[in-house]
């Protein structure tokens, strides 16, 4: 009973809505938001766009990713089927995509306790196999279904401005709508770190069995973690296919969508909310300049990645956020055990 | 009808050795090493791009080259684990995972950048050439490669159960550190049974080069093949991942002639879920 008092007392001082990173993390919000409306130079914008998207999705990944500690190699298959599912339905049926972002969404959550249900019980390593596997099958079942999916022509979409088709003219709604996407997942994100659900995945993500032990039904738990990110992922890949206006299988379904959430993610700090952004504003604009100063060296960017990828696991595996975290909560060493992001 | 199914069972089985010989590399690095190396598609890239240009500068035909692949991708594997690898032995699991997808990207890139995504091709008389037994047709190059798969299993096999080494590669895999306290020296092994394991690769890739063009994301198909195949075997089993990969090769033969195509991997994926579910540790581990 005794000790209660002492850990209160930190849980109350970490709780603090006006800690330094809570602080930081609003700024740097803030700041995202009002660059690129302050720019009007497209090609600019274009950038703070993908970053909005790519960090956004990969914020869903961090839940099941970062926070549970399961990495999905597999997280195109949900970009993908958001992306798929949305402009079928308005190229097929007509259906506004902002309904088809809710049904894709819908189809990448079944999806996922399909998955959830095959192998959450099973090690690790069975589930970033079965994400790889169910992500490749879904490329080839995109690419052979010609009659439902183009095949591997992919889907242009005609541009016709209105609210109801998700298009504008300009790029200033697409930032705002992106913007939308990031913040609502940060946010949800930022709830699930202070609910008893995010305690539960990082209690499973540091040691499962003492997890189990403790009464936490791991299997479920990390089912449902793995349906929300696949939810908040999907809605993403909607919001690409609309913005980008153009998806093909060997793109929304490629191993290189997953490499980049999860680059973002450990990157800006894993099992942070707010690391994915900070991955995201890192890398995005980096490969787009790349890819725009040296287009005729196709492969730079991905290299890039490679490269980041390795050099980040191996020197700052806590990720730049990470980092930045333990400098902002330097004299809370009390509650270090909370949770934190380092691997 | 008998000699149609006769067929699709052979040609099934042709192309599973085929797979069998990937899974195996990649069995015997995650058994040893308990490393998923998903550089392991790139690894057989390589070694079909080392053929292509053998054949292309030094107008060596492929099978001329095979045993300089292998040797080659024997001594790449052993310089990759060396430099990226050994230093994450002991850490995570998902450090190991992100290294070798990192490699993954890194390879596939490179070749991008170094030749480009054009589709190459490189044909041997062998490589439309059929043999007929009892109205069954044969493509003799895949006939070759079933062989060389079949007989480089064999010979793994054989020297891992029987010579010194291989008995200590073994050790390794059951307890690094009852193997260290015995005096193995852990950290060879690791070093030589990853360079095995490549060299197993090259093999395939030397020996598929007349059958499939070559470009940078070839191996991620194949890699994809192998860790179905690997865990329908069991992971870490090596007559398993054989087996596994010809019951791919069955399924894709199958599933192929009788619902097209297209649906040959959303086959295979079902039946990689259902065995999940019903016996998640594999057809052969105990």
């Amino acid at each position: 009973m005794k000790i209660s008092s002492n850990n209160n007392n930190s849980l109350f001082k970490y709780n603090n809505i006006l800690s330094h990173s809570n602080v930081f993390e609003f700024v740097f919000i803030i700041g995202l938001i009002a660059l690129p409306m302050l720019i009007s130079n497209s090609y600019y914008r274009d950038w703070f766009v993908m970053a909005f998207i790519m960090a956004g999705a990969s914020c869903a990944w961090n839940i099941i990713g970062g926070y549970a500690g399961m990495l999905s190699i597999g997280h195109a298959a949900f970009f993908g089927i958001g992306a798929y599912t949305s402009t079928l339905l308005y190229v097929r049926v007509g259906i506004s995509p902002w309904l088809g972002l809710i049904a894709g969404a819908l189809l990448s959550t079944i999806a996922a306790i399909v998955i959830g249900r095959a192998t959450l019980r099973l090690k690790g390593t069975f589930f970033v196999l079965v994400t790889i596997a169910f992500c490749e099958v879904l490329r080839f079942t995109a690419i052979g279904w010609r009659s439902l999916t183009f095949g591997s022509m992919g889907i242009t979409l005609v541009f016709k401005k209105n609210f109801f088709n998700m298009m504008w003219q300009g790029k200033t709604a697409y930032v705002l709508l992106t913007f939308g996407y990031l913040v609502f997942v940060y946010v949800f994100n930022k709830i699930i770190e202070k609910k008893k659900f995010g305690y539960y995945l990082v209690a499973i993500r540091e040691d499962q069995d003492a997890a189990c032990a403790c009464g936490i039904p791991a299997a479920k738990i990390k089912t449902i973690g793995l349906m929300i990110s696949a939810f908040l992922t999907s809605i993403g890949g909607s919001i690409y296919a609309q913005y980008v206006m153009y998806i093909e299988p060997d793109v929304v379904f490629d191993i290189m969508i997953s490499v980049q959430l999860i680059l973002i993610g450990i990157l800006g700090g894993k099992g942070k909310a707010f690391g994915p952004i900070m991955g995201a504003i890192i890398i995005i604009p980096l490969s787009s300049f790349l890819r725009g100063s040296l287009a005729n060296l196709s492969g730079l960017h991905g290299f890039v990645y490679g490269v980041a990828l390795v050099l980040v696991i191996i020197f700052i595996p806590e990720g730049v956020y990470g980092r930045l975290y333990r400098f902002f909560n330097k004299n809370k060493k009390n509650i270090k055990n909370h949770v934190e992001g380092v691997m | 009808m008998v000699s149609q199914i006769a067929q699709l069972i052979v040609s099934g089985v042709l192309a599973g050795g085929l797979y069998g010989i990937i899974s195996v590399g990649l069995t015997l690095i995650f058994g040893v090493l308990n490393l998923v190396n998903f550089a392991h598609g790139e690894f057989l890239m390589i070694s079909m791009y080392i053929s292509f240009w053998m054949s292309e500068i030094f107008n060596l035909n492929p099978y001329m080259s095979l045993p300089i692949v292998v040797a080659a991708m024997f001594v790449f594997g052993i310089i990759i684990q060396s430099i990226f690898i050994r230093p994450v032995t002991e850490a995570s699991h998902e450090v190991q995972i992100v290294i070798t997808l990192g490699l993954s990207t890194i390879m596939q890139n490179s070749a991008l950048m170094a030749f480009s995504g054009n589709l190459r091709v490189l044909r041997t008389p062998f490589s439309e050439s059929m043999i007929e037994i009892a109205g069954i047709f044969i493509n003799t190059q895949r006939l070759l490669t079933f062989t060389l798969a079949i007989l480089a299993t064999i010979i793994l096999y054989l020297y891992l159960t029987k010579s010194y080494f291989g008995k200590a590669i073994r050790a390794t895999a059951q307890d690094s550190r009852a193997a260290k306290l015995a005096g193995i020296n852990v950290p060879f092994v690791y070093m030589i049974t990853y360079g095995i394991g490549i060299a197993l690769v090259g093999l395939a890739g030397a020996s598929i080069i007349p059958l499939f063009p070559v470009y940078p994301t070839i191996g991620w198909h194949f890699a994809n093949i192998a860790f179905v195949a690997v865990v329908l075997g069991g992971l870490g089993s090596i007559p398993g991942a054989m087996v596994g990969g010809i019951i791919i090769g069955l399924i894709e033969s199958i599933a192929g002639f009788y619902f097209g195509s297209e649906f040959q991997q959303a086959a295979y994926f079902i039946v990689f879920i259902i065995i999940l579910i019903i016996r998640p540790t594999g057809l052969f581990r105990k």
